[in-house]
């Protein structure tokens, strides 16, 4: 937690627990809000729209992936499948039963968070490095094997699900193009963070971060690790699984490419340079790292008169820029972004006194 | 019963090289405490190197050499930059560092020698497969393994009786003890990860040689996890027997089990048969057991 504006007191626990405290917070909320859905979709243009859905995908994957690592200790290296699990259930029960798209995505989570759990379930007996090696094992059980070589052919449709315009509807409204998209993702990606925020100041979270900063100690304490475990690796897939569902939408066809071992690490390599431990760091996270390469990709414009392979290679650079940024993270900054972001708010919150 | 012969020689074949790479993921690990996923492109790297070499004229066992000395210094200088500042952190960051070196380095290397599969031409092995009682080996094969098999015999002979080797040795059992004899940890960390550049080297050129090299050979540096996850991932002879296993088992579940699926039995099987040594057995066959139970 940060710390309050000098001169600001509370005098009721209603206000203490308060989600904004401050008139100046509540403002800036409503700032975002105006950002959020006017400004950006209607005066942003469709290419900032695009990338801001990136952005809300990578944001809805990473949820998961930093309840994971971040607050409960367990690495995993393979959420990747979990989303892939959701994309999955959510667009073959559209293709193959006509569910309508909000209660197919639902469900898409529920199976994404019953696969997780499943994978999970080593994280009873084993920690540390044999965890994310079974992690590890599950990206390539599910995405390499199962998903590729057995869910591909129900319906004969071949390696990829096609979904034709008009498949993805909420009630009358059908999601067709990116400003609506956009949408769909925003809303979900607050209702997911505000769901995450809140299940961490339950006693569910406070058990979760007992868990990770001293297993043994939370057990004598009395928390049932592996029900608590297990019941992170539940919600985390389910984020997973309403991503992948998300992200359905934006697709124009579905196949198991979009899901290999590289997303799993990106969105663990998203939460390592947002800030490990702290829902700020995975929005930072997925903003740096989208935003970022996609500054790239203005930069090299530039340079390809010179060296006119560079644009076709720059899917390499990107690779190789994110490697890079995440060991340079690492080593100079190892808390992220977010603890920059807390000494700064910190600074002004506490301006002039600030001993 | 013939195929089943065909089968197990060639899995111990390969398998041979799975151990070289595993050799050189275990002394890492053994040295520096430093689990490293970036073992895949250190065997791209590699094998690019030994390729590039080749094509330039330069006779093969030569450019295998240039491919040593090379991989040393890469790997000295990887260590200086990246791993020296990582000791004493925690093991997520660790791992995550050598995620990010492996991004790093793929990225270069496609960016340097593009994705389209390059072969060694002229072929460096001679084509004749050798007819042994009816079972049939590719020469490459047959001299990859005989390859790896003495490269793995000079690294056992390096670290029981040079002084370097004795000294990683010392630091590997009990690094306090070690530096106050005057062993510098700081240059086994480095020689740790050098001689691991080299094992890889070598593993991804021999790799090179069978089929052809494009950025799939980085996949071995996966399949190294689960062969040192069974023998235990502090155990030199574990790293060997765990690659041959490995190889082994990939091969037989491909010759035995794909017609069962669609396919892809071959690139799982590794990854079940780790799942299901985790469960039963942490510490693979001769790992230190200090398992922390949870």
């Amino acid at each position: 937690m940060s710390y309050l504006p000098c001169g600001v007191y509370h005098e009721y626990y209603r206000q203490d627990h308060a989600w904004w405290q401050t008139k100046f917070v509540i403002g800036k909320m409503i700032f975002l809000a105006l950002f959020l859905f006017y400004i950006l979709p209607f005066w942003g243009g469709l290419y900032w729209v695009g990338v801001a859905n990136l952005v809300t995908y990578t944001i809805m994957g990473a949820l998961g992936v930093q309840l994971l690592i971040g607050y409960c200790g367990q690495v995993t290296l393979g959420h990747a499948a979990f989303i892939a699990v959701g994309a999955y259930t959510a667009t073959l029960l559209m293709l193959q039963l006509n569910v309508p798209y909000l209660l197919s995505m639902l469900i898409g989570g529920l199976v994404a968070g019953l696969w997780a759990i499943i994978f999970g379930l080593p994280s009873a007996k084993v920690k540390g490095f044999y965890l994310i090696m079974t992690s590890l094992a599950a990206q390539f059980v599910t995405v390499d094997f199962i998903l590729t070589q057995f869910v591909s052919q129900i319906g004969g449709r071949g390696q990829a699900f096609s979904l034709p315009p008009g498949t993805i509807t909420i009630g009358p409204l059908v999601i067709d193009d990116d400003t609506k998209v956009y949408f769909l993702g925003v809303i979900l990606t607050i209702l997911l963070t505000m769901i995450l925020a809140n299940l961490l100041r339950s006693k569910v979270g406070r058990a979760w971060i007992a868990i990770r900063d001293n297993d043994i100690a939370a057990e004598t304490m009395g928390i049932n690790i592996v029900f608590y475990k297990l019941l992170a690796f539940f919600v985390a897939g389910f984020m997973g699984g309403i991503a992948g569902a998300f992200w359905v939408s934006n697709l124009a066809a579905l196949s198991p490419e979009h899901f290999q071992w590289f997303w799993s690490l990106w969105l663990v390599g998203v939460i390592l340079i947002g800030g490990v431990g702290s829902i700020y760091g995975t929005i930072f996270g997925s903003l740096f790292m989208v935003l970022i390469l996609e500054g790239l990709k203005f930069a090299i414009i530039p340079l390809t008169p010179i060296y006119p392979q560079l644009s076709m290679k720059f899917l390499f650079l990107k690779e190789a820029t994110f490697g890079l940024a995440i060991c340079i993270f690492l080593i100079y900054e190892p808390n992220g972004l977010a603890y920059r972001w807390w000494q700064i708010k910190n600074y002004f919150n506490l301006w002039p006194f600030s001993y | 019963m013939q195929l089943f012969l065909q089968v197990l020689i060639t899995g111990i074949m390969m398998g041979g090289i799975y151990a070289l790479v595993a050799l050189g993921w275990t002394l890492i690990y053994k040295c520096s405490g430093v689990l490293n996923l970036a073992m895949g492109e250190l065997t791209l790297i590699g094998a690019y190197v030994s390729l590039t070499f080749y094509l330039w004229g330069v006779p093969f066992l030569l450019s295998l050499l240039f491919t040593v000395i090379i991989g040393f210094v890469l790997g000295l200088i990887t260590e200086r930059i990246f791993l020296d500042k990582l000791i004493g952190e925690p093991v997520l960051t660790v791992i995550m560092v050598t995620v990010g070196l492996s991004f790093f380095f793929r990225g270069i290397v496609e960016f340097l020698f593009g994705t389209d599969t390059v072969i060694f031409d002229p072929p460096v092995f001679p084509m004749q497969p050798i007819d042994i009682g009816g079972i049939i080996i590719g020469q490459v094969y047959l001299w990859s393994f005989v390859a790896a098999i003495v490269l793995l015999i000079a690294f056992v002979a390096f670290f029981q009786y040079t002084r370097w080797g004795l000294a990683m040795q010392a630091t590997a059992d009990d690094e306090m003890a070690a530096m106050s004899l005057g062993v510098s940890a700081r240059f086994v960390y480095a020689t740790a990860w050098g001689i691991a550049f080299i094992a890889a080297g070598v593993g991804g050129t021999l790799l090179g040689n069978i089929n052809g090299l494009n950025i799939s050979v980085g996949y071995l540096g996966l399949l190294v996890l689960p062969a040192v996850v069974l023998g235990g991932l502090n155990s030199v002879p574990g790293a060997i027997v765990g690659g041959i296993i490995i190889g082994v088992l990939q091969n037989f579940s491909g010759a035995y089990l794909d017609r069962f699926t669609p396919g892809g039995v071959k690139e799982i099987a590794p990854f079940v048969f780790m799942v299901i040594i985790l469960l039963f057995k942490p510490y693979g066959l001769w790992g230190w057991e200090r398992i922390e139970r949870v």
